[in-house]
């Protein structure tokens, strides 16, 4: 199974290659495809760090801080509190 | 009750006279039915359908698991089948009218027309066989993950194609005429069978024996093209269909062979009907039917056509096929030509084709005027199918072809030479009365080590086929030298050569079998199948795995066949072992300990079942003991 870090990493991305079927596809298909669900890991995390989390505050400040209400847009929110 | 509720549906249409005989003709018969079910006549045959469950255990010893055999879970389906054929039964049978109609069964076949049931009683002591079949399930996790990535494989397939497109001739779109090729089809072997071609269609240059010499080739552009290397690997031979090890350069088989090239050259150059038949083709014939105990045989010198050829004779329009849905591409296409209604039951589910049956002869033919009954009813099914690793439920489905008056067809192409005591098949297997089938089918491919097919029955329906079929007319006699290997295998096999040789391959293939599907299991590798079966089809679902596997084992000198979409379902790849009598006990430890290392590698094992850790002994595995 490998020995050593890079034997186990090279092993377990052998592993990842063939349950994903990228065993068998050819070269620029696979780097396509990791590039393609990096952008799409990277724009959803994204979307999560600005919009989810800016609204939960948002929605957090509005239940416990009622007295308080921001006066300030979410996302000014965010560098302001957190 | 489906039958009562069409009856009741159909009283109220506008045709009152026709719902009106249609109520009193099969009413009555159905109720019978149901009757004698649930009373005397029924208590074999509810024996014979309810598979695990039933509770009748004045004859039989029922072992169970507590799963059936298709329940779902980790189904290990320990069955009872009776070997005793046929059943008790009432001669009030209104399944006359409603089956075959005699006019038309007379034309056609004369044979066994009265193969209705006769009345007997339970004279000899009811014998069991305890079927074991395993079909476990993936888990959810790993048939979801199959899933995605065979969607990812598709996504991926369909964006090269747009991108690069392939330097083909292209089909387009011709006014009033269909596509003469299938998109899916071309897509899916260019971009999906292409990437992994390597591990298909190897050239070999020696005999597929225990052991195969594979001409080495590399492709530099990904599948489109091969080039040779010149070298050559020497590997173990596990892709064969060689079950009793008959595929020999030397020894008395091929010297007879050889032999007969000599006297009677390699083609007689006619059909059958015409100059074709010269006396080895008799003898062969004559040798057959004694083989198999029935009246008469007939061959032909290739076994795709003995299915897809000889089904269209017996069949016209008005006729029921009913097929197992696993059943090979020349059932299927054999089936199809004569344009007979064909209806299609699961896989070994013998519950689902008796209520087929029952709702297609009450039904009738489609028809616009009346009732119409059908004019013949086929079930069509394998001996071993060489996907699942199946063995048919013999006994089951001739008391039920009893019971309906239904003909049967049993293919034997995987089962005859491998199963049975004595090497005949499925029928030996069970230990039925070959005359209870009425059409007796194999192919000399695979366990004799030779080519062509035959077809068994009664002399009535050999001299049918002789007359009638197309591969009879048309087809070009078997070459005499194959059909010395075949008497010679013959020969053997019934002990004619003054040794006990056939006995012996008989019991290793049976042997090999048992030890390897057990050690298998053993190591926590799916495989489908009955354990009597010497085709072993190992569970990997990926396509990619499927290529892994079979390159890693060629690495390490062992061939393999790997099978996927179209000849399985889309999602379940896998790779198939063929056992053969020629394997060593240390070939097939040093198989195993190669796959049990390559199932670790790249993951194989799936399989959730409690693992028996008590160690094997090949010597001591019992085959064929009553």
């Amino acid at each position: 199974m490998g020995k050593g870090v890079i034997g186990f990493i090279n092993y377990w991305y052998f592993r990842y290659l063939l349950v994903t079927e990228l065993y068998m596809v050819e070269k620029w298909e696979r780097v396509m495809f990791h590039i393609v669900i990096l952008l799409l890991l990277s724009l959803l995390s994204l979307f999560n760090t600005t919009v989810i989390l800016g609204l939960v505050s948002w929605v957090t400040q509005m239940i416990f801080f009622q007295s308080s209400f921001p006066e300030t847009a979410p996302s000014q929110a965010i560098h302001g509190e957190l | 009750m489906q039958g009562c509720l069409t009856v009741s549906r159909e009283s109220q249409s506008t045709n009152k006279k026709f719902a009106f005989v249609k109520c009193g003709r099969m009413r009555p018969q159905i109720l019978s039915i149901e009757a004698r079910m649930e009373e005397g006549a029924g208590d074999a045959v509810t024996e014979l359908l309810s598979g695990v469950d039933f509770e009748n255990t004045k004859h039989q010893k029922v072992i169970s698991n507590g799963y059936g055999p298709y329940s779902g879970g980790y189904a290990n389906g320990y069955t009872c089948i009776n070997k005793r054929n046929g059943y008790r039964g009432s001669e009030q049978n209104g399944h006359v009218l409603a089956s075959s109609d005699e006019e038309c069964t007379a034309k056609n076949m004369k044979g066994p027309i009265k193969n209705g049931y006769v009345k007997t009683t339970l004279k000899e002591p009811l014998k069991t066989r305890i079927l074991k079949e395993s079909f476990e399930p993936p888990t959810l996790l790993t048939a979801a993950l199959t899933h995605i990535s065979f969607y990812i494989l598709m996504f991926l397939g369909y964006l090269s194609q747009a991108l690069f497109p392939p330097k083909i001739v292209k089909e387009k779109n011709r006014d009033g005429y269909l596509p003469l090729f299938d998109r899916f089809a071309s897509f899916y072997s260019r971009y999906v069978y292409r990437r992994i071609r390597d591990c298909w269609n190897y050239p070999i240059c020696s005999v597929p024996g225990n052991e195969v010499v594979l001409k080495d080739r590399v492709t530099n552009d990904n599948g489109w093209t091969f080039e040779f290397t010149g070298s050559k690997t020497k590997c173990l031979n596990l892709a064969s269909y060689n079950y009793l090890g008959f595929a020999e350069n030397s020894g008395p088989c091929a010297e007879f062979a050889i032999d007969a090239i000599y006297k009677y050259g390699v083609t007689t150059g006619g059909t059958r009907q015409q100059y074709g038949t010269c006396d080895l083709h008799v003898e062969l014939e004559k040798l057959t039917a004694e083989f198999l105990g029935v009246e008469d045989a007939i061959t032909f010198g290739m076994g795709f056509a003995t299915n897809a050829l000889n089904i269209p004779t017996l069949l016209s329009p008005g006729c029921l096929v009913i097929s197992d849905e696993k059943n090979h591409a020349s059932l299927i296409l054999g089936i199809r030509l004569p344009g007979a209604t064909v209806k299609v039951f699961k896989h070994n589910d013998v519950k689902h084709l008796e209520q087929i049956l029952r709702e297609s002869i009450y039904k009738g033919q489609p028809s616009q005027e009346g009732y119409k009954p059908w004019k013949k009813i086929l079930i069509v099914v394998e001996g071993v199918y060489s996907m699942e690793g199946t063995i048919v439920r013999l006994p089951e489905i001739i008391a039920l072809k009893k019971k309906y008056k239904a003909y049967l067809y049993l293919d034997e192409a995987h089962s005859i030479g491998a199963m049975g005591k004595h090497g005949r098949g499925i029928v030996d297997y069970f230990g039925c009365d070959p005359k209870d089938i009425d059409i007796l089918m194999g192919t000399f491919t695979k366990s004799f080590g030779s080519a062509g097919g035959y077809i068994a029955g009664t002399k009535e329906l050999i001299d049918f086929l002789r007359k009638n079929s197309f591969a009879s007319k048309y087809a070009w006699a078997m070459a005499p030298p194959v059909a010395a290997q075949i008497i010679a295998v013959l020969k053997i096999l019934m002990g004619r050569d003054g040794t006990n040789e056939g006995q012996k391959r008989i019991e290793t293939l049976a042997r090999n079998t048992r030890y390897f599907r057990r050690r298998i299991e053993q190591m926590g590798i799916i495989i489908h199948g009955n354990e009597d079966s010497p085709v072993v089809p190992i569970l990997v679902y990926l396509y990619s795995k499927i290529a892994a596997m079979v390159r890693t084992l060629i690495k390490e000198k062992i061939a393999t066949v790997g099978v996927g979409y179209p000849a399985t379902p889309l999602m379940e790849g896998r790779i198939r072992i063929c056992l053969s009598a020629a394997h060593t006990k240390e070939q097939l430890d040093y198989a195993l300990a190669v796959i049990e290392k390559v199932a670790d590698e790249i993951g194989l094992k799936y399989s959730r079942k409690p693992i028996d850790p008590t160690p094997i002994d090949y010597d001591k595995i019992k085959v064929y003991v009553d």
